[in-house]
């Protein structure tokens, strides 16, 4: 945040360094303006950082590929469905196929069906439109032969003597078998095909007919507006005053028709099908509503458990790239997602179990289907889940990735030299060929031309470091930015950024390291060339030169190339910023120049820290954890950046001690319960005093070390072991409560899955391992 | 070339094509086989696919919150059933698919049939064949033909099947037929027939060497379904019956509940992946191996954890443990069960006597061997009816055969009349009046192939000395000696490169030894890809619903095919 500058990829060949707004590339001349300015001209420009996200992402890739020379290369998209398995044939031999032939019939079927559709509506709105005009008079209260008057008027009937046989069942009318019209078509049937139409029902389906109408006529995209539009006074029939009714005198034989309407029974399916239709449309069943909460969850589980995997195996591989309590939180809400999941799963289970009557077994099948698929998802993804390390073996881990790092680097210093020294010896043979040598190699190593300006410039090392590489800068942004993406709770950006950060990194390193050899190369022409001119001198005195040169330059190399390794090192990940005053500490007395200051803070920090301890409660949590850090950031946040530099570990080394400290004096308290707080301020104040001399003596020599691993492990090792030791009889409270939690999980899969021995089993453990936890608690009290 | 892959990714795309949401799908009986052969129910549980139905079922509830994707054949009757199933909608939204090419006068019919417009897409997506293995299909067809020629109704089934692989691996090939073979050369026809009418479907990128479908004839290897198989699949397929991956073990005897029935599918189980083409006794020692690390993990009741790192280890290791246990149990107890089948019905003896007739020559040893275990009155009726087909095969035209003294044995044995009769039916199905190419001839080509394969395995397996007719016929088709004389090309073109991508169909069915075969020319054969298919898959499993328990499958013939002519070859066809 604190710097940004167009990279010079873009062409603008403008190079601006210093305090820059990374919104307006304003140049201020400090942090404190900066952040100043910050506060004051984009505090409203906050909900454009996701699109500043976006483009320092673009910016950032195109870098990336610029740097690669392979623009617009995108990897083929692969495995859109399931990979080969491999019970038959190797599947290797065979290139993935794509999907067999298809062919689409739905252009046809469309044609076809929108012709029938338009029938269908207009039937549809035809028999509405009828039943409203029987439904929209009061049939109470008059008279049967008006009412038979009104209904004819509706539809015409068709004449008794055109129809000798029912239409539906084929049956002669007579006498007994009497012919019934139909008030919505007009057709006739016999009794037995005759249906009704319930007054309830016809005010239901008119009552919809507007909204209804709308709905069909865009979806058969028909034009045809239902002839005689009276049909829009909706729910105008007007309720019946009485039971008392009037029976008509004509339809004596007939049953009374006050309360239904008669139809035939293809009126009555078309208007039942409507009739779905409409419940259909505004009703969500139960089911529909857990289970559309049961996907989000499960779409939630899907989203956070692969960035929660990935915190989790950088952190026990001992990376810094996350926090550990980001993850563990993450962890929580994971493990929370998977109880919510259950418990809705669990809860479509028994939907409709306790109604009479009992659902429809297909929807119990349902039920247990997609509770089935959700045990199945909870098993798979809960088990996948890896534990978290606790905070002293994060430590740990940290330290040996860095040890790990050292040797990479002086093995690769190492490859350097001889190949340094072997394209020296080859090289000696041949006179230098030009003094183009002399210009920078290449574009993207802009570090060249500053070489001679380095070391001076070094006051504000830091800052100079940061600005030297574009990629660097961007690592640097991008981090930045990572951090506010979090705290902004954006999850998908913050993968994005990761995701290209890590890449930034690689990149930086593999740049590092051909700019390594590339120095190393270019220090070889020089030298040539310095034999060059030496060859204007004397034969004998070039001679001697040169036998005295061959020790002397070799010296001079592996310095100026240690310089640069370990300063490769020191910008490698950011958190080996330690090292970066190393080297000069014995090179250059600039570097004396930043030790001071850091022995100044190390001889500074003690003091507050005391302070601190006074006023906050012993250490209990991280709450503290994270108070004693926090100043540390914010003061040292110019010079050291990063909070996993060496501090930020004496710190948690301190931290702890602390807490062991605290435990010693545990028994002492309660002895003496009125010097309690006194006791505790001895183990305060006796903290710092320890963390001081370790500070003092251990970092310097970790620092100093930088060059010669063998020194810089054996020291640590030690200061790790003291600590180590009381921790090998008591177990990590986190750690067991960790593994009770697995265990519980486990326990909840295997009384799922009825493997009541496993469960058994299971439970032994968890008995043990809550023993033991009960143990250390009794012992730490 | 994939075949399981073409099916899987039909099925995916269709709930893909669906979008997010509950669904149903809704089968017939074919294409629930297609469908359950690849798919395992878990693994379609999480594309959100809850309830598998029936087209013709009647037991459907009106589930409006449901989608329905309908894979199905273009059947007369199912196309009925959609249409009844649209008029009265049970589902939100109908996606509908057709596993073949269907007429557009039923889609019109359907189109009708769709008033409240709940269909959502009509497809064709030629999944029309059960994909066993990757390079392996069946159509599930089984009596092909009556006489020698094709069952009617069956030949457009089989050109149906067949063109639906084409399509689904997009193949448009040239074809080769077995002369001898009237079947094979109209259902060769038949393909070439469609693939003229559908030209716009089989209009693919065309290749450098065009891919080649033969097409094969099963009456000229009558010997293989014949033999007893020792790879793990095989063995499975023909004891204790493979069905749709399922294999129904409640037959043997003290089976816990949960391993009645077990899945044996090579996606999800690694140890039967790579165990699928392994022999018996590879495969007994792959078993203790997997027992013995199995012990190794699990942990020992009096095992204290004692140490926080005991602890950990155990958690760690616990999912791995869990699945490890349940695959273990499951193959300890398939293997255990095929072992005791084995012994049971002398299986190893049988098949040595099988190989024996198959690969040698020495007549009065062979003759000795067969009567020898004819009297052994453990060797089941089946076995013993299989021997002596082998034997009349083998030696059918023999000087001093012993034939009708075998019968004599069969008939002691108390082998019904009905099955004896077969022996002599299978002659005619396969003997050397019949077949094109020269099956048994101990001194040609093949037998030296054989050998000379054998010598590269190094170990001679007594029990599996037999190469299939096919892998022959493969290798030279490969090569590109294959003689027209016997296998001519149908139309005028012919194939001048050696052939790549190769569909072999048998008329009659394919067996797991000829399976086999395939996968090793396609392991071994860098650029060459085969694809074997049939009418069916053999085996002579024992069927539980039979009336005479125990009896062979082709017993299941209904008696009225007695009365007609034909009928020992029916007996035959549905026998092999």
């Amino acid at each position: 945040m604190a710097s940004s500058y167009p990279p010079p990829f873009e062409g603008t060949g403008e190079v601006k360094e210093g305090f820059l707004c990374p919104l307006c590339l304003k140049d201020l001349q400090s942090f404190y303006q900066l952040q100043e300015h910050y506060e004051e001209e984009h505090s409203g420009d906050d909900r454009h950082v996701r699109g500043q996200l976006k483009s320092l992402v673009q910016k950032a890739k195109k870098a990336k590929d610029k740097l690669l020379k392979r623009d617009g290369e995108d990897k083929p998209e692969t495995g859109s469905y399931e990979s080969f398995y491999y019970g038959g044939v190797d599947p290797y031999m065979w290139e993935p196929q794509e999907l067999g032939a298809t062919r689409n019939h739905m252009d046809f079927f469309k044609k076809h069906r929108a012709a029938r559709i338009d029938h269908y509506v207009i039937e549809v709105n035809k028999l509405i439109i009828r039943l409203e005009k029987l439904t929209s008079f009061d049939r109470m209260n008059i008279d049967a032969g008006k009412i038979r008057a009104i209904e004819k008027s509706v539809v015409a009937w068709v004449s008794d003597s055109d129809v000798p046989f029912c239409p539906d069942c084929g049956n002669k009318f007579n006498l007994r078998n009497r012919r019934h019209h139909c008030r919505l078509c007009g057709s006739i049937m016999c009794r037995k095909c005759m249906e009704f139409v319930p007054l309830p029902l016809a005010y239901k389906l008119t009552s919809g007919t507007r909204e209804a109408r709308s709905v069909t006529g865009s979806q058969s995209q028909s034009q045809s507006p239902p002839t005689g539009g009276g049909g829009n006074v909706s729910g105008m029939g007007s309720r019946r005053g009485s039971i008392s009714s009037l029976s008509s005198v004509t339809s004596m034989l007939e049953e009374k028709d006050d309360e239904r309407i008669r139809c035939c029974l293809h009126c009555m399916d078309t208007l039942m099908k409507r009739q779905q239709k409409l419940e259909e449309k505004d009703h969500v069943p139960d089911i529909v509503k857990l289970y559309e909460r049961l996907r989000l969850c499960m779409d939630k589980v899907d989203e956070r458990a692969p960035e929660y995997i990935r915190m989790a195996e950088s952190l026990n591989a001992g990376e810094t790239t996350y926090n550990l309590d980001t993850a563990g939180g993450l962890r929580m809400e994971v493990q929370k997602y998977y109880e919510l999941i259950d418990a809705l799963s669990k809860k479509i289970l028994t939907l409709g179990m306790k109604e009479e009557p009992q659902p429809h077994q297909k929807t119990l099948q349902l039920q247990r289907m997609v509770r089935y698929t959700a045990t199945l998802f909870v098993q798979e993804k809960l088990l996948g889940l890896m534990s978290l390390p606790t905070k002293d073996k994060y430590e740990d881990l940290k330290e040996k990735r860095k040890q790990e790092q050292e040797m990479r680097l002086t093995q690769e210093r190492l490859i350097a030299q001889v190949a340094q020294k072997r394209r020296q010896d080859s090289e000696k043979n041949r006179p230098a060929a030009s003094t183009n040598g002399e210009a920078p190699q290449a574009p993207r190593a802009p570090r060249m031309t500053k070489a001679g300006g380095w070391l001076p410039s070094s006051d504000t090392l830091h800052t100079c470091g940061e600005l030297e590489d574009p990629l660097l800068q961007q690592i640097d942004n991008i981090q930045s930015f990572l951090r506010q993406a979090k705290a902004a709770q954006r999850h998908d950006e913050v993968a994005m950024l990761e995701e290209n950060l890590r890449q930034l990194q690689d990149e930086y390193d593999q740049q590092q390291t051909s700019l390594a050899i590339a120095l190393s190369q270019r220090l070889a022409q020089e030298e040539s060339l310095q034999q060059d001119e030496l060859q204007r001198l004397e034969d004998r005195e070039r001679e001697h030169r040169a036998q005295s040169q061959a020790p002397g330059s070799q010296a001079t190399y592996t310095w100026q190339g240690s310089l640069n390794l370990t300063d490769i090192g020191s910008l490698h990940g950011e958190e080996e910023g330690e090292e970066e005053v190393t080297p000069k500490a014995e090179s250059s007395p600039l570097s004396m120049r930043a030790f001071p200051a850091l022995t100044d803070q190390d001889e500074e920090s003690p003091p507050r820290l005391r302070r601190l301890r006074g006023d906050v409660t012993p250490p209990g949590g991280e709450g503290q954890n994270s108070s004693s850090l926090n100043p540390f950031e914010e003061e040292d946040s110019t010079p050291v950046e990063d909070p996993s530099n060496p501090f930020f570990e004496e710190i948690q080394k301190e931290h702890k001690e602390v807490a062991n400290g605290k435990k010693e004096y545990n028994p002492f308290e309660q002895e003496e319960g009125g010097e309690e707080e006194q006791g505790q301020a001895e183990g305060a104040t006796g903290n710092p005093f320890e963390v001081k001399e370790e500070n003092n003596e251990g970092n310097p020599f970790k620092e100093a070390s930088g060059c010669t691993p063998p020194g810089a492990s054996t020291n640590p090792f030690e200061g790790e072991d003291e600590e180590a030791m009381p921790d090998v009889d008591v177990i990590e409270e986190e750690l067991l409560l960790q593994q009770i939690d697995n265990i519980r999980a486990y326990i909840f899969d295997a009384k799922l899955n009825g493997r009541l021995d496993e469960v058994e089993l299971l439970s032994e453990n968890l008995r043990e391992l809550q023993r033991t936890l009960q143990e250390q608690k009794s012992k730490t009290h | 070339m994939n075949v399981t892959l073409a099916v899987k990714q039909y099925i995916s795309k269709m709930i893909e094509n669906s979008g997010p949401g509950m669904k149903v799908l809704l089968m017939d009986k074919e294409t629930t086989s297609i469908v359950s052969v690849v798919y395992t129910q878990s693994e379609i549980l999480q594309k959100e696919v809850y309830l598998f139905e029936r087209i013709d079922s009647q037991s459907r509830d009106n589930m409006k919150h449901l989608k329905a994707i309908c894979f199905l054949r273009p059947t007369k009757e199912n196309v009925e059933n959609l249409i009844q199933e649209l008029r009265r909608p049970k589902y939100s939204v109908y996606f509908i698919y057709f596993s073949n090419v269907i007429s557009k006068s039923e889609i019109k019919a359907l189109a009708e049939a769709d008033e409240q417009e709940v269909v959502a897409e009509v497809q064709e997506f030629y999944g029309d064949f059960i994909a066993v293995n990757p390079h392996l299909f069946s159509l599930n067809l089984s009596g092909v033909a009556r006489g020698r020629s094709w069952e009617p109704t069956l030949l457009p089934r089989t050109t149906q099947g067949l063109t639906s692989v084409l399509l689904a691996l997009k193949k448009c090939p040239m074809i080769r037929y077995q002369l001898s073979s009237d079947m094979a050369k109209r259902l060769g026809e038949s393909v070439k027939q469609i693939i003229t009418k559908e030209y716009e479907l089989f209009d693919f990128r065309k290749t450098e060497v065009p891919p080649l479908l033969l097409i094969m004839d099963r009456s000229d290897d009558a010997i293989t379904p014949l033999l007893n198989q020792w790879t793990y699949q095989a063995m499975v397929h023909e004891l204790l019956g493979l069905n749709n991956n399922r294999i129904d073990l409640s037959r043997v005897p003290g089976i816990s509940k949960e391993l009645k029935e077990v899945v044996l599918s090579a996606e999800n189980d690694e140890f039967y992946a790579n165990n699928l083409y392994l022999n018996f006794g590879e495969i007994g020692t792959n078993i203790k191996n997997l027992m013995e690390d199995f012990q190794k993990k699990k942990p020992k009741e009096q095992q204290k954890l004692e140490s926080i790192s005991d602890m950990k280890a155990f958690v760690d290791n616990y999912p791995q443990f869990k699945k490890m246990s349940g695959t273990v149990s499951k193959h300890v107890t398939v293997v255990g069960e095929l072992s005791r089948l084995v012994s049971e019905r002398h299986l190893m003896e049988v098949s040595e006597v099988e190989q024996e007739l198959a690969c040698q020559n020495d007549h009065s040893s062979a003759s000795q061997n067969v009567r020898r275990l004819l009297q052994n009155p453990r060797v089941s009726e089946l076995d013993a009816v299989r021997l002596v087909m082998l034997y009349a095969l083998r030696y059918e035209r023999h000087s001093s055969s012993i034939l009708p003294g075998l019968m004599e044995e069969l008939n002691r044995k108390g082998v019904s009349e009905r099955h004896r009769r077969m022996v002599t039916s299978m002659v005619e199905y396969g003997g050397k009046r019949v077949r094109g190419s020269d099956l048994i001839n101990p001194q040609d080509a093949v037998a030296i192939t054989k050998q000379f394969f054998k010598g590269l395995k190094g170990v001679e397996n007594v029990y599996t000395q037999h190469a299939p007719l096919l892998q022959e016929t493969l290798d030279q088709l490969i090569k590109g000696r294959l003689k027209d004389s016997q296998f001519p090309y149908l139309g005028p073109s012919s194939l001048r490169d050696r052939p790549q991508d190769i569909i072999v169909f048998v008329i009659g069915g394919a067996t797991y030894e000829e399976a086999l075969a395939v996968y090793n020319l396609n392991r071994t054969m860098p650029g060459v890809r085969i694809v074997l298919g049939g009418t069916t898959i053999h085996n002579t499993k024992r069927s539980e619903s039979s009336t005479h328990g125990g009896v062979l499958r082709f017993a299941l013939q209904p008696p009225q095919a007695s009365q007609d002519g034909s009928r020992h070859h029916r007996y035959v066809n549905f026998c092999l």
